[in-house]
């Protein structure tokens, strides 16, 4: 039995049925929605899985712990298939640890509908930020209801990186969101794919992947309106995934062969396939469809590659002030 | 009970530590430990991932020991007393609405035949014990945009010019829906002190010529003062701790206490911050329970 | 009988308000349509849905398990402590019982996951669930156990003493046969509030177990299907089962909870 600590709908069902075939085992997931989420839960003492698949900054701080063990790569002859520009980063030097599985890129996501004629700069971050511009959209637009990337997306609007932790630059994007908020509909990290799907929220700050999902549920319900992602000018975050073995695993020989299971191109390729997640192999570009392939959303090319973050740990002291900043946000 | 005491037998005295003594052990294990666990980890530092820091550590550049810092955090400027303060005005509100509403139901069952009046107060105990979410469940699928509700207020709106509203994510869907769960608490405590009223005294009221308006404001609602403490306690110490409602019914501005509590010990993983909000909201609800207690015994001397 | 239209009026509003609601969720379980807006038709394809979906029944079977483990204990705890209060007025316990019934539930919530991680080092899961679900049910079996011995008749006692009844004789044969409804009741009560737990349930489940309402609650953040709505009609058909039999058998346990 192999215990999976996965993100809510982020593997195929039929990839599942084929390892649990092969292997002759059962996979038995559960799943966060949130990278704080895992772990806290960690934290607070969940043992028993194999596989975690976190977030590089998770995967930073779940090494630092010490709560991973390190990776068998004799057993990963398919980690050949894995784009070289998702190896070796800096979360993870040398890849001892984690192995990519998919990415997602925060970004703005739109009904090509009702935004039609608005004449909005949708290629910038003005477009969520700009009193100016959202005033045209006001009740209609929503944004993550996470502190990290809502934080991250400010500060690149600003000219900062997503990882600047200068408290002065933290309140600058402070009250950038202050103002954009009397037109915000809410903070929402869920529910706004549904809300996209139909048409009560035009604009949202989102996840790659759930606004393909939503634009997926808008063509199948014949709504008559697409949903488009747009990767802002000034950058991104981009939040690479990956498979890490957690030390309280009881089967990391089943967790290894998961892992060079999943690094098989089609394996890989049914994934993105599924909810239009990024996806790091090379082997499964041949298997993904060319709709998604030639989403620029979702395979930026090298230019826009280089605009894009992935985010950090915060120590515990940051940890705090971007909570008090975050409730002086909500307050205000 | 004295009695009792005085000539108590070493079998009876077994006896009594055999009924009381499993329970209380349970209680004190799970209650009282807890609670001064609770009390010790706020004077703690947070472990850097999560948790809380060693109280001693063999290394001295580790952070460990016991420290105010949360405490000096928490005062260190007014956003989270803010916080406080809006739940206690949202709790408030809940509480008066609840008491709005609830009165004349509770005064209807108390006058209504012997008969009927257990079947009324099952169908106001039901709603209370369905689990609350399905109430919050629902008020999200009525005040949604696409619900008749919404469209209505926004047509009628439209009629005067006035642009439309969004009723869900809003902070009138966070009262409607607190209201909602709680008003159930307001009604059994009034129904119990409406019930005992000896309708005589409505009667010589009656007699000695006052109105019914009359009757209800010297008579009937000084009596049932008592009632209406013991349910204002039972709606706004649970309400002022609610965390599911904001998050799930509220706007970019909804938070109260319990968002805070929460997201400290499943977000931020900051427990001694999240021990200390904990406490003050402990001492904040007993402040209200001896306000309160205070109150309904100057009350009590009318009744 | 002194009732004018107007409190008819008032009373009945409130009675729309609290039920409009549930029969909306109720109604719209049946409704042939992904969205919870607009009447397309009927269908049974959301219960169905509700008995294929694999999580919800491990779901459903741990709430089930989680309840009757933690309703049988409360009962006995509880039932201990309305005795013991009743027999002994012993101040400590009945504050003990009262303090997590009285408190916002959160606090129990956080206070038992501290407890749960720092000192007993436990891994949350079933039994961190269950230990905290009795914690807050005792309370409720004591209340409704000692109202009962409360309306019993003192002389009933004596009399068994004079008889030349030992203690436990008297508890056998005269004390627990009268109480026994309200212990029922009691438990019945426990059940239900064990069943319905979200708040304490959230903080002291770890990630392995889920429950009944820990899914409805992802479900509603997510928004997903009438699913939700299918699962919490049937949930409130038990809660609804449980309360009319509780009620049976001690009619005065809702007024008890004062």
């Amino acid at each position: 039995m192999l215990h999976l600590y996965n993100w809510n709908n982020y593997i195929s069902d039929t990839t599942i049925e084929r390892f649990e075939k092969q292997c002759a085992c059962r996979v038995v997931q559960d799943y966060y929605s949130d990278n704080e989420e895992m772990l806290a839960k960690l934290a607070a003492g969940a043992t028993g899985y194999d596989l975690i698949v976190p977030t590089g900054n998770a995967v930073e701080a779940l090494i630092r712990q010490q709560a991973l063990r390190p990776l068998d790569k004799r057993l990963l002859p398919n980690l050949k298939n894995i784009d070289p520009a998702y190896l070796d980063t800096w979360f993870d030097p040398g890849n001892q640890y984690s192995v990519p599985y998919a990415y997602t890129i925060t970004l703005i996501g739109y009904n090509s509908e009702k935004l039609r004629g608005m004449d909005l700069p949708l290629d910038s971050w003005a477009v969520v930020f700009e009193p100016r511009y959202l005033e045209k959209l006001k009740g209609h637009v929503t944004v993550l209801d996470s502190q990290r990337e809502l934080l991250a997306a400010a500060l690149k609007y600003l000219g900062y990186s997503a990882n600047d932790d200068d408290e002065t630059h933290w309140k600058q994007a402070r009250d950038l969101i202050i103002r954009a908020k009397p037109y915000w509909a809410a903070f929402n990290a869920s529910s706004y794919i549904k809300e996209l799907t139909v048409g009560n929220i035009w604009l949202v700050h989102g996840y790659s992947n759930d606004i393909f999902q939503a634009d997926l549920d808008a063509q199948n319900a014949a709504r008559g309106f697409r949903i488009l992602a747009s990767l802002p000018k000034e950058g991104a975050v981009l939040a690479l995934d990956s498979m890490v073995l957690h030390k309280s695993g009881p089967r990391p020989d089943l967790a290894h062969r998961f892992i060079d299971f999943m690094l098989d191109g089609r394996n890989s390729s049914e994934l993105t396939n599924l909810i239009g997640s990024g996806n790091p192999n090379l082997a499964a570009r041949p298997f993904i469809q060319p709709e998604i392939a030639h989403n620029t959303a979702v395979f930026p090319g090298r230019a826009q590659q280089a605009r894009l973050e992935m985010l950090r740990d915060l120590d515990r002291n940051r940890r705090r002030v971007l909570s008090r900043i975050w409730t002086e946000i909500k307050l205000r | 009970m004295s009695e009792r005491h005085d000539k108590e037998s070493p079998s009876a005295r077994i006896t009594r530590w055999l009924v009381s003594g499993p329970p209380l052990l349970f209680l004190l294990l799970l209650v009282a430990i807890p609670g001064v666990i609770m009390v010790f980890a706020s004077f703690r530092y947070p472990g850097e991932f999560g948790g809380l820091a060693p109280l001693v550590a063999a290394d001295p550049q580790t952070l460990h020991g016991l420290t105010i810092e949360t405490y000096r955090f928490f005062f260190g400027d007014f956003i989270y007393a803010e916080v406080f303060i809006k739940s206690f005005v949202m709790a408030l509100a809940t509480t008066l609405i609840c008491l709005v509403m609830a009165y004349p139901l509770a005064l209807l069952i108390a006058r209504s035949s012997k008969q009927i009046r257990n079947l009324m107060m099952l169908l106001v105990i039901l709603p209370f014990t369905s689990n609350f979410l399905i109430g919050i469940y629902a008020w999200m699928i009525i005040l949604g945009p696409q619900a008749a509700l919404n469209q209505t207020i926004n047509v009628l709106l439209g009629v005067f010019g006035i642009a439309p509203v969004q009723l869900l994510f809003s902070p009138v869907a966070v009262m409607i829906a607190m209201v909602y769960v709680y008003l159930p608490f307001m009604v059994l405590p009034l129904y119990t002190n409406l019930e005992k009223h000896d309708p005589v005294l409505l009667d010589a009221a009656q007699d000695l010529g006052a109105n019914a308006w009359q009757r209800f404001w010297r008579v009937t609602f000084p009596l049932s003062q008592p009632g209406i403490f013991a349910g204002s306690a039972l709606v706004f110490i649970p309400a002022i701790g609610m965390f599911a409602v904001p998050e799930l019914l509220g706007g970019t501005g909804d938070i109260m206490i319990g968002n805070l509590i929460k997201e400290q010990f499943l977000g931020t993983r900051d427990w001694p911050f999240g021990s200390t909000l904990a406490i003050l909201l402990t001492l904040a609800v007993l402040l209200v329970v001896w306000i309160v207690a205070r109150l309904s015994a100057r009350g009590g001397r009318y009744a | 009988m002194r009732r004018g239209p107007w409190l008819w009026t008032a009373a009945l509003a409130a009675y729309a308000f609290l039920y409009l609601p549930l029969t909306i969720v109720v109604i719209y379980s049946f409704n042939d349509s992904r969205l919870n807006a607009e009447w397309v038709g009927f269908t049974w394809h959301w219960y169905h849905d509700l008995f294929h979906d694999e999580d919800m029944l491990i779901a459903a079977g741990n709430s089930l398990l989680i309840a009757s483990v933690a309703s049988l204990s409360a009962t006995l705890l509880g039932t201990m402590a309305g005795l013991a209060i009743h027999r002994y007025d012993l101040k400590l316990l009945n504050f003990m019982v009262l303090a997590p019934v009285a408190m916002p539930e959160i606090l129990l919530g956080v206070s038992l996951l501290l407890f749960f991680i720092q000192v007993l080092n436990l891994t949350l899961g079933m039994l961190s669930i269950v230990l905290a679900h009795i914690t807050f049910s005792i309370g409720f079996v004591a209340v409704i156990v000692r109202a009962q011995l409360t309306s019993i008749d003192e002389s009933l006692f004596e009399a068994a003493r004079d008889l030349g009844a030992s203690p436990w004789e008297t508890f056998r044969y005269v004390t627990f046969p009268l109480i026994l409804p309200a212990v029922i009741a009691g438990g019945l009560m426990a059940f239900t509030l064990s069943i319905d737990d979200f708040v304490v349930t959230f903080f002291t489940a770890g990630v392995g177990v889920q429950t009944l309402p820990l899914r409805i609650y992802s479900m509603i953040k997510i928004a997903v299907t009438p699913e939700v709505n299918a699962v919490s009609t049937l949930l409130m058909l038990l809660t609804l089962c449980m309360i009319v039999l509780a009620s049976r058998f001690a009619p005065d346990v809702l007024k008890g909870k004062t």
